[in-house]
């Protein structure tokens, strides 16, 4: 049992992966942590772009203004091999965004989570395309 | 008697005459050529291939020109070419037209090429970079020197473009002895020359590759774009095969080569 | 983890568990429950089916996403770990990628890789029952770097101080970052930790090897050419490769010394042998030779599991926003910095 807790223990320090450790670095670098932001608006266009993709969102201001925000999502490659296509989320498509600001001050956030109009994560849950299941927050 | 055999003899030379200059306007075969067979039974179009040409400047007819950069002075300019687009100038749109000049004086700013910006379809088969075709059954792959910009064709399980690329989506098949290559899904920012001619993201590419001789192939490709041209047009070159012994792809990593340009003004500067 | 990676590792099980016993070369011990079998039993031998002109047949897509550490673990002193060891250690990676972050924390200030299907439990990867991917030395750890290693190792480290900080200027920024070259390419071809994707493509004469990220391609020349000249180098240097049987071999040399793997020099020599083991595993085993850096030679071990395709453009360069971002935004807080101190002093 002992030497199964110290494989699974010596496991975790070493599994995180290296591409995944150094994009946290520089994301923390491009966004403010201490400027968290939720963004709702409709979508523009989804720039399915490497190395990050890019969402282009039309926000709504308090005062009626409509602003138009650019969120840093993940490279599309693998959802395109799930099936996704440039058709899967339309034009328009509502989407509430919590995220964080871009720390040269432009309207630009990176997008921790992307949540559709009925409570799901886009690309997760139920039947959208690429769904893996049971990862509503 | 005698005055109609000397008439059709000399209207038989003239035919052959005629035909003898007919052919050397466009890039004839060596009649009937056929390459030799790849081991799956299909013409074998595999080597390292390259144009020689003026197109990567200007794919229209264009006098020699001055360099852009001063500094480069003879280095620099621009040779003269005949052009490989067939049938006179690009049937641009009244506004694109004008796009497409604006480009031009701009180009040192604009020109994707200077970025080291993959260079899309066709000119990534015109700059002045080798690429390398890679047979197999289900796919063909273009492996360019340039950026190493890489064009999957597939020949089998074909598809929609999911998305829009730089290089675009390729389905391939056989006509004959010819390799014909369909292309969809580009963006909108590759050009297609140094001279700002340039399309959008609803640019749909044909090209035929058909062996001519054993170490040149012949180049065909229509060009359609409705955003931007009132119809479809088309581009012929020869492309000639790299026969060194040694002959291979070798890096072209540029991004390392424009980073100043891109970001130099980003830098931190000393303290005053 | 969820049921479509549970079967990918399924399916991949068989075929590496296969490729385990034959590393260790020795004769297959059966099955059997009572003892803890460290190494599962060998099943009869493979032979790859061939293209068209002869060649082992390597193409397709294929991926090195793995969970396996490159090196043995602290308190692993076994070579193995049982399947259900394997399984366990898997299932708590698998559960940690998962883990939703802290928010207001850095790790919070990224999208989620689950999200966008990155995570490694979300894709297949290459199964294996290994405590490490190194191999050789038998401790499962790369040798320690000698002196004239940890001398230029210093020159580096005295060479990033004098550029200042890691946002100064682009150059010193991350080669990855910067959309140079990624660790899939190598060589050698190491795990890139999302998008760990491989295409073979082979014709008379040639293997072509496109890594997805940054869509670069390797080109390996079979007819035995002669080596290339020392001053042309190049990121992933030249590689010249042979069949020995059903195992492709491919030397690289010249690299240009710019992105040192675990600290080699430019003259480090890479020895990568690829075999097809079963319809869906490749074996990669690769050899680091640099005198410069190791008193000997090392070897890992990191098969390669078929995956799908398509492997769509990675072009990163062209969109690499992140750049100008990253840099612009060092130099606004430089300035809210220097205005904040004005402020003070007055």
């Amino acid at each position: 049992m002992r030497a199964l807790l110290v494989v699974v223990a010596a496991c975790a320090g070493l599994l995180l992966a290296v591409g995944q450790a150094r994009a946290h670095h520089a994301f923390a670098a491009e966004f403010d942590v201490t400027k968290p932001v939720t963004l709702k608006g409709s979508l523009v266009k989804w720039e399915m772009v490497n190395p990050h993709s890019w969402f282009h969102v039309a926000v709504k201001e308090p005062d009626g203004t409509v602003t138009e925000w650019l969120i840093e999502g993940g490279s599309p490659n693998q959802l395109i091999r799930m099936g996704v296509t440039k058709n899967t989320v339309s034009i328009g498509t509502e989407l509430t965004i919590e995220g964080y600001r871009a720390k040269d001050g432009g309207l630009k956030a990176v997008g921790r989570n992307f949540v559709l109009a009925d409570g799901s994560r886009l690309f997760l849950g139920g039947s959208a395309p690429g769904a893996t299941g049971g990862d509503k927050k | 008697m005698m005055g109609n055999r000397f008439l059709s003899r000399v209207t038989v030379v003239a035919i052959v005459a005629w035909v003898a200059v007919a052919m050397t306007l466009v890039t004839a075969q060596t009649p009937g050529y056929k390459a030799p067979r790849a081991p799956d039974g299909k013409p074998n179009l595999n080597g390292i291939w390259q144009a020689i040409n003026t197109a990567n400047w200007d794919i229209e007819a264009h006098s020699a020109a001055p360099s852009p950069v001063l500094e480069l002075g003879a280095a620099g300019a621009v040779p003269g070419g005949l052009g490989v687009v067939e049938g006179g100038p690009l049937p641009y749109r009244p506004e694109a037209l004008a796009k497409r000049n604006e480009n031009r004086a701009n180009r040192l700013k604009l020109d994707p090429e200077v970025k080291c910006y993959l260079p899309g379809v066709p000119r990534a088969s015109y700059m002045g970079f080798p690429f390398q075709i890679i047979q197999s059954q289900k796919h063909v792959m273009l492996v360019h020197e340039y950026a190493g910009a890489v064009r999957t064709v597939y020949m089998t399980d074909q598809v929609e473009a999911p998305a829009d690329s730089w290089m675009g989506w390729s389905n391939g098949r056989w006509e004959g002895e010819s390799l014909v290559v369909d292309t969809k899904g580009f963006n909108d920012l590759s050009w297609f020359d140094r001279a700002g001619n340039f399309h959008s993201d609803a640019l749909h590419v044909v090209e035929r590759f058909t062996a001519r001789s054993a170490d040149t192939l012949n180049y065909e490709v229509t060009v359609e774009d409705p955003k931007v041209f009132t119809r479809p047009w088309k581009m012929s070159m020869p492309l000639y095969r790299r026969v060194e012994p040694n002959a291979q792809i070798l890096e072209f990593r540029c991004v390392e080569f424009v980073e100043d340009l891109l970001y130099g003004h980003l830098r931190k500067q000393p303290s005053q | 983890m969820n049921s479509r990676s549970l079967v990918s590792v399924g399916a991949v099980v068989l075929g590496v568990a296969v490729l385990s016993a034959n590393i260790a070369g020795q004769a297959p011990a059966p099955a059997a429950k009572a003892a803890p079998a460290a190494k599962p039993p060998a099943a009869k031998a493979y032979t790859p089916p061939k293209t068209p002109d002869g060649q082992p047949d390597l193409q397709g897509f294929w991926t090195n996403s793995t969970y396996v550490p490159f090196e043995r673990p602290q308190g692993v002193t076994k070579e193995f770990y049982t399947p259900d060891e394997a399984e366990a250690a898997i299932k708590a990676a698998a559960a940690r990628e998962a883990e939703q972050t802290e928010p207001g924390t850095a790790a919070d200030v990224h999208y989620d890789f689950s999200q966008f299907g990155l995570d490694r439990s979300q894709s297949k990867f290459a199964y294996s029952l290994r405590t490490s991917l190194v191999v050789d030395p038998p401790d499962g750890k790369v040798p320690p770097v000698n002196a004239q290693g940890q001398k230029r190792a210093a020159e580096r480290a005295a060479a990033r101080k004098l550029a200042g900080g890691p946002y100064d200027a682009v150059q010193n920024m991350a080669i990855g970052s910067r959309c140079i070259i990624m660790g899939g390419s190598g060589p050698p071809m190491m795990n890139a930790g999302y998008n760990a994707n491989y295409q073979i493509v082979q014709s008379p004469g040639y293997v072509m090897i496109l890594t997805e990220m940054i869509h670069d391609v390797r080109v390996i020349p079979l007819d035995n050419r002669a080596q290339p000249p020392q001053d042309v180098r190049q990121w992933i240097g030249l590689s010249r490769g042979r069949w020995e049987g059903n195992t492709l071999v491919v030397e690289t040399t010249n690299f240009n010394g710019k992105n040192a793997f675990r600290g080699a020099s430019e003259n480090m020599k890479v020895t990568e042998r690829f075999t097809r083991v079963a319809d869906d595993v490749i074996d990669y085993k690769f050899t680091i030779e640099d005198p410069a850096t190791w008193d000997r030679a090392w070897t890992a071990d990191a098969p390669l599991a078929r995956t799908e395709g398509p492997i769509f453009e990675f072009a990163c360069h062209e969109t690499n926003y992140g750049i100008a971002n990253i840099l612009a935004g060092a130099r606004a807080e430089e300035k809210q910095k220097a205005e904040r101190a004005k402020k003070g002093s007055n």
